[in-house]
């Protein structure tokens, strides 16, 4: 879980270009959006991209993003959960 | 109607570079020599932001400083090419993805009237917002509308500007199509090789046209005007002709003519013929071996002419006197002319 979130971390200041930041910046549960770390509705489309591109992991629906992209820890628990296993 | 503040950002640092000693570059491409973003803008304001948006936000943003003006009337943008950079990035994922997994970011500021749209949100200004993509007539149609506003007192100032980048594929594309020199070439070297094609370039300008001027403008804009696809250079000697006589001069009245000679000889002949017939006596100052061809290079021109204006000093012609009236004389790919009359104010 721990590597997942450092990963996760850097993914996401490359994915959405947040070259002000270092994934130390970022806390395994601050908020990624609006109070914590600012990101907006755009930030939460590229979030989505992440996923499916970095993880093969579709959110069955927009309302599950709410939760799923809480903070790192929220999106880390749900990959976990949801990945595909390789055979 | 008055030019009341311009802005550029350019291959030039500076108009006081250009007076001093211009920048030079060994290439067939004229990047912009850009500034520090990060000490203009907040890093989240600009993350998503592509060059040719910041080059355009920052330029406004000095424009509407040095005009004192928090939010104008109107906000126009004249582009070729638009955000070229992103169209690529999005267009590449597109194949790379299988036209799946888009990200939004690129597509949102991939479209031409990005650049408006970003300046307009950075003021949070909700006035009149248009863009204008006409090829080489991009700068001059936002400028037409510009002028028009105010002329109908339907806004007090307004915006208005041209941008445009060179990235590596456009450069690729556009030297298939022998627009640019084939080799390395020195950039103020430019006027003294008349082999074929130019040196490509890029650039913002911004400007700040009001009815009413405060005292400190850089000019006044005395009038404008386009023409499309003449037959010969005899037809745009005729058409200049008419432009000064419609603003009731000669051409003897003019202080000095900034034109846009490019380096490539079957482009340049069509103003070497127009000074033939015109301009014999009229000093001229060239202006494409500071900021490259592209299509709305006349917006670098009006800023340059703008600022020799202001300071009454000329980059070619430092000892001769700061000229009453300048006229700008220039053309794209002999296709888009186009005439800006300035006067002193």
């Amino acid at each position: 879980m721990e590597k997942l979130m450092a990963d996760l971390k850097r993914q996401i200041i490359e994915q959405l270009n947040l070259k002000d930041l270092k994934p130390e910046d970022i806390g395994d549960d601050q908020p990624l959006f609006v109070e914590g770390l600012g990101l907006d509705s755009i930030d939460a489309l590229e979030l989505i991209v992440l996923l499916q591109q970095e993880y093969k992991i579709k959110l069955a629906s927009a309302e599950e993003g709410q939760s799923v992209f809480r903070s790192v820890r929220t999106m880390a628990q749900y990959i976990t959960e949801h990945q595909p296993k390789t055979v | 109607m008055y030019i009341k503040a311009a802005a550029a950002i350019s291959p030039q640092v500076s108009f006081e570079q250009i007076l001093q000693s211009p920048a030079s570059y060994n290439s067939n491409r004229l990047n912009c020599a850009e500034p520090d973003y990060t000490k203009l803008f907040d890093a989240r304001i600009i993350r998503r932001m592509s060059r040719i948006i910041k080059m355009g936000v920052a330029t406004a943003k000095d424009c509407l400083h040095q005009a004192d003006v928090q939010s104008p009337g109107a906000i126009i943008t004249g582009t070729a090419y638009g955000c070229l950079a992103d169209t690529e990035l999005f267009l590449s994922k597109m194949v790379e993805n299988k036209e799946e997994l888009l990200t939004p970011t690129a597509f949102i500021q991939s479209t031409h009237n990005t650049v408006g749209a970003q300046i307009a949100l950075m003021l949070k200004c909700h006035n009149y917002n248009n863009t204008f993509v006409h090829r080489g007539f991009s700068f001059e149609s936002a400028m037409l509308d510009a002028i028009t506003l105010l002329h109908e007192n339907a806004v007090e100032d307004v915006l208005v500007g041209g941008v445009d980048e060179i990235t590596d594929t456009s450069h690729t594309l556009l030297s298939r199509f022998g627009l640019y020199k084939q080799h390395a070439f020195s950039n103020l070297d430019l006027y003294n090789n008349h082999s074929k094609g130019t040196i490509a370039g890029e650039g913002a300008g911004f400007f700040l046209l009001s009815k009413k001027t405060t005292g400190n403008s850089y000019a006044k804009l005395d009038d404008m005007a386009t023409l499309y696809k003449p037959s010969s250079p005899g037809e745009v000697a005729g058409f200049v002709n008419d432009f000064l006589h419609r603003n009731n001069i000669r051409a003897g009245d003019i202080g000095l003519l900034v034109s846009g000679e490019n380096g490539d000889a079957a482009n340049d002949k069509w103003y070497a013929d127009m000074k033939k017939t015109l301009f014999n006596d009229t000093a001229t100052q060239a202006f494409k071996h500071f900021c490259g061809e592209y299509p709305t290079a006349p917006a670098f021109a009006l800023w340059l002419a703008a600022n020799i204006m202001k300071t009454g000093k000329i980059p070619a012609h430092k000892k001769i006197k700061a000229p009453g009236k300048i006229l700008i004389y220039n053309h794209y790919l002999t296709i888009h002319h186009s005439l800006y009359l300035l006067s002193a104010c």
